[in-house]
């Protein structure tokens, strides 16, 4: 059989099969990153949902903790914020808004006060001068305290009262005492009885780095005083400043101000680098059936208590778009949303050199394309994932140790197990039957039984192709192998006059059509149309319907197979995540070679919708199912009555598919094809048998190692267990086989195998 | 890295080559991988330098070196 050539890892690079272009636009479809509606509403970009997550739990400490991160003095903005948020909250369009600010208030009132530790912080070298008062004046100090530069504030007023007065002369008494207490705890040397005079002023400029006023100070030091509003700065006289028309205009000019500072300070254009400012745009998808609690929670009071505030907290849905991490068990398991995991797979396909920690994840998605149904802005995982794969081929940092097993059961399909063949008596077949490998590999009889009811039944001859559709190297991002069977399969239907192809499965009626083209049908079509055989019966128990990956996006063979399961009277049950949205059952993308742990989660994930038994119309998910332990039957097996029974193991899948061209080729074209029989006795243990499966080991790599043993006489006698060791390297795999000898021939009790070579000496 | 020696297992006089029908002996072996190259000692017949993998070793050293190779 051909073999695989293994990787060097000190390769050239090569090509990139998707540009960073290419990437980034596919990453900027993930919606999971743009902020929530109250969020992006807010210009002050206060995190509104972490802030209600912690009033939820009760947690008013850290609620306060966020809440000034975006307000210098909470209870001030608190109370007077004309809240664009609450405009915006999804809830709203359900029912009754959460009440955002109310709950600021009770934070701002009940949140334990974070203390400026002034003596531990450094401040900066800069000096900011800010002169005058009022709203957008303190606003301002706040900020500027923030950014840590030493501040002196120059105002008219007699005391730190007074100032705070000016600018909140609406606080009651209580919410004047706290946010008093806040402005002395903060770092801020006041000068008070200032006349804030243009003389007053040319005093004191030359002292500080930065100068600041409120309009009105700016105005009375400069007749003409004006600023831009975007920036808040007097260009002519370097002089930062504004105003408020209301609480949230000050507080936003306040922020934007501060920036200036920050920026002049750094002897920067004020105008330059601002990164994002005020309210945005957001794209973000809500499930809006999250919603329980639509009306608001009732005040007892003036403001919320603390319990009504962790009440109307709790309303809160959380925005957050999370429909293909819910779908998806790939996504689920490494929690991350795609639009960062694409962006690590996207990175990892281009190190050269060092590790490339995300060739799991990549190799682990099941290539499906479900995520593109259920996300609201069709973001395509399969797509991504695919491309990286192709990458990593196309640059040889692909490893093939993951895929190599699967790609090595194709070669066998198209080689050793395929065969091509016109109806016998029929020249030129109007139709050729392809199975797919994984019906013939699990379910031999319905094939058989299959082929000849269709060579039966059908007018114009049937021919019949056993092999893979390519499926495998496709996955696998092996497109020059991908290349070479489809100029394979090409040329074999060409061999038979390029007959209409009657797939057996989805995934080889999708990946054919892509490949080779030509018209493909399904042999569910068919038998729409022929009606059902004679004995065809379905389950007595209801069941449910398990859509394959293979027919995502077709329509017409989920209505033909649901149309079928009528006819046989199956009675089938609603699930969740039917026809389009289905999810893989851990074969498709290999995900079952490259990543076991995921793939059974895959299978868990398509099981937990029913306790019912399960239809499939692909053998691929009838054996992962079986093997998952429940009953599973493709809906051919129903259609022929040939239950194959349960799930066989990786060697046994190769023996059917070869034992079925054999029958095949005697019983129906009469051609005599010998297997080979071993010229000795071989058994295996149970455990053995068991080791095997789990480790990726065929029968014929033991016989090939007792062949080789028996050839060269190469073999060491263990003491300890009695058993003869032997070894070989079949392709890039060393095997080892323990076994027993006995007049009959050998018993093998267990098998193990590695990638490495091993040489004698020092090398 | 020449010197070191990856991995050493001592066969303690157990294993025998059929072929030879003499005792395995502990001897310098080298595993190559993906360019890459590890010296160890593991049980080798002195006549006809029949190295021994033992499984534990197989499934454990050997495959997480293949592992973070084949990432590399
Ligand atoms: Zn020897």
């Amino acid at each position: 059989m051909s073999k695989i050539q293994e990787r060097g890892s000190t390769h050239v690079y090569k090509v990139n099969k998707i540009s960073k272009e290419e990437m980034d636009s596919m990453v900027s479809l993930c919606v999971y990153e743009d902020p929530p509606y109250c969020n992006a509403a807010c210009p002050l970009k206060l995190d509104t949902r972490a802030l209600m997550k912690a009033v939820a739990e009760g947690d008013f400490k850290k609620a306060l903790q966020i809440y000034e991160k975006i307000a210098p003095f909470p209870v001030l903005l608190s109370q007077c914020c004309e809240a664009p948020c609450e405009g915006r909250c999804r809830m709203g369009e359900v029912g009754e808004g959460i009440s955002i600010r109310d709950i600021e208030a009770t934070v701002a009132a009940n949140g334990e006060v974070t203390k400026s530790g002034g003596v531990f912080r450094r401040k900066k070298r800069q000096t900011v001068a800010l002169f005058g008062s009022g709203l957008f004046a303190l606003f301002l100090a706040g900020e500027i305290e923030k950014k840590m530069y030493p501040l002196t504030v120059f105002c008219e007023e007699a005391d730190i009262e007074a100032y705070l007065k000016s600018a909140a002369a609406f606080l009651d008494e209580q919410s004047f005492a706290i946010e008093l207490k806040r402005l002395k705890s903060k770092d801020i040397d006041f000068v008070f009885g200032c006349e804030l005079s243009p003389k007053f002023f040319e005093e004191k400029r030359a002292d500080f780095n930065v100068l600041c006023a409120s309009e009105e100070a700016a105005k009375c030091f400069f007749k003409d005083a004006q600023c831009d509003r975007a920036l808040m700065y007097y260009e002519a006289e370097k002089l930062v400043m504004g105003s408020g028309s209301g609480t949230m205009d000050a507080a936003f000019g306040a922020k934007k101000a501060a920036l200036t500072v920050d920026r002049l300070a750094q002897k920067l254009s004020p105008a330059n680098m601002r990164g994002e400012e005020g309210a945005v745009d957001t794209r973000l998808y809500t499930d809006m059936s999250e919603a329980r609690e639509l009306k608001r929670v009732a005040k007892s009071g003036a403001v919320y208590t603390k319990e009504e505030a962790m009440a109307e907290a709790q309303r809160c849905i959380q925005c957050r778009c999370e429909e293909c991490m819910k779908s998806c068990a790939y996504l689920k398991h490494y929690k991350k949303h795609p639009g960062l995991l694409s962006r690590e797979i996207y990175n990892n396909t281009q190190i050269i050199m060092g590790d490339h920690q995300l060739n799991k994840p990549m190799n682990s998605c099941s290539l499906c394309g479900q995520c593109a149904v259920v996300c609201p802005n069709g973001f395509d995982m399969a797509q991504v994932c695919h491309a990286a794969r192709r990458n990593m081929v196309s640059t040889d940092k692909m490893p093939l140790a993951p895929h190599e097993f699967a790609l090595l059961d194709m070669l066998f399909s198209n080689e050793e197990a395929f065969l091509a063949r016109p109806q016998p008596g029929v020249e030129k077949c109007k139709y050729v039957f392809f199975p797919g490998c994984q019906a013939s590999a699990i379910a031999p009889a319905t094939v058989r039984a299959a082929y000849e009811d269709l060579s039966d039944r059908l007018e114009g001859g049937v021919a019949l192709m056993l092999g893979c559709c390519g499926a495998i190297c496709d996955w696998a991002g092996r497109y020059e192998m991908q290349e070479t069977t489809r100029e394979f399969i090409k040329n074999e239907l060409s061999k038979l006059g390029d007959p209409i192809i009657i797939a057996g499965c989805p995934t080889c009626k999708k990946e054919l059509s892509e490949s080779v083209g030509g018209e493909i049908i399904g042999i569910w079509d068919v038998l729409e149309q022929i009606g059902l055989p004679e004995g065809a019966k379905g389950l007595s128990r209801p069941a449910a319907m398990h859509d394959s990956c293979g027919a995502r996006g077709d329509e017409a063979t989920q209505n033909a197979i649901r149309d079928l399961a009528a006819k046989l009277g199956c009675e089938l049950l609603e699930t969740e995540y039917q026809r389009d949205e289905s999810p893989c059952c851990g074969y498709g993308g290999l995900t079952m070679y490259a990543n076991r742990e995921v793939a059974h989660e895959m299978a868990e994930k398509c099981l937990e919708r029913s306790d019912a038994p399960y239809i499939s119309y692909c053998m691929a998910c009838r054996d992962r199912f079986a093997r998952e332990g429940r009953e599973s039957r493709h809906i051919l097996e129903l259609v022929y009555g040939t239950d194959a029974g349960n799930p066989p193991d990786i060697s046994e899948k190769r023996w059917n598919r070869l034992t079925l061209k054999n029958n095949m080729l005697r019983e129906i074209w009469g051609e005599e094809s010998e297997m080979a029989k071993l010229p000795y006795e071989l058994n295996f243990s149970d455990e053995a048998l068991e080791m095997m499966d789990d480790r990726m080991i065929l029968k014929s790599d033991v016989i090939a190692v007792i062949e080789h043993m028996r050839e060269t006489g190469a073999a060491i006698d263990d003491e300890d267990t009695g058993y003869i060791m032997a070894n070989h390297r079949v392709g890039n795999v060393t095997f080892w086989v323990a076994l027993t000898e006995d007049a009959e021939g050998y018993t093998v009790h267990r098998a193990y195998s590695h990638r490495m070579k091993i040489v004698k000496g020092n090398g | 890295m020449q010197d070191r020696t990856y991995y050493v297992i001592d066969p303690e006089g157990k294993l025998r080559c059929r072929k030879c029908n003499v005792k395995l002996e502990k001897g310098r072996a080298k595993f190559m991988y993906l360019d890459n190259g590890f010296p160890v000692e593991l049980p080798v017949c002195p006549r006809c330098d029949f190295v021994y993998v033992p499984e534990a070793l197989a499934l454990g050293k050997v495959l997480s070196v293949e592992k973070a190779l084949e990432d590399k």
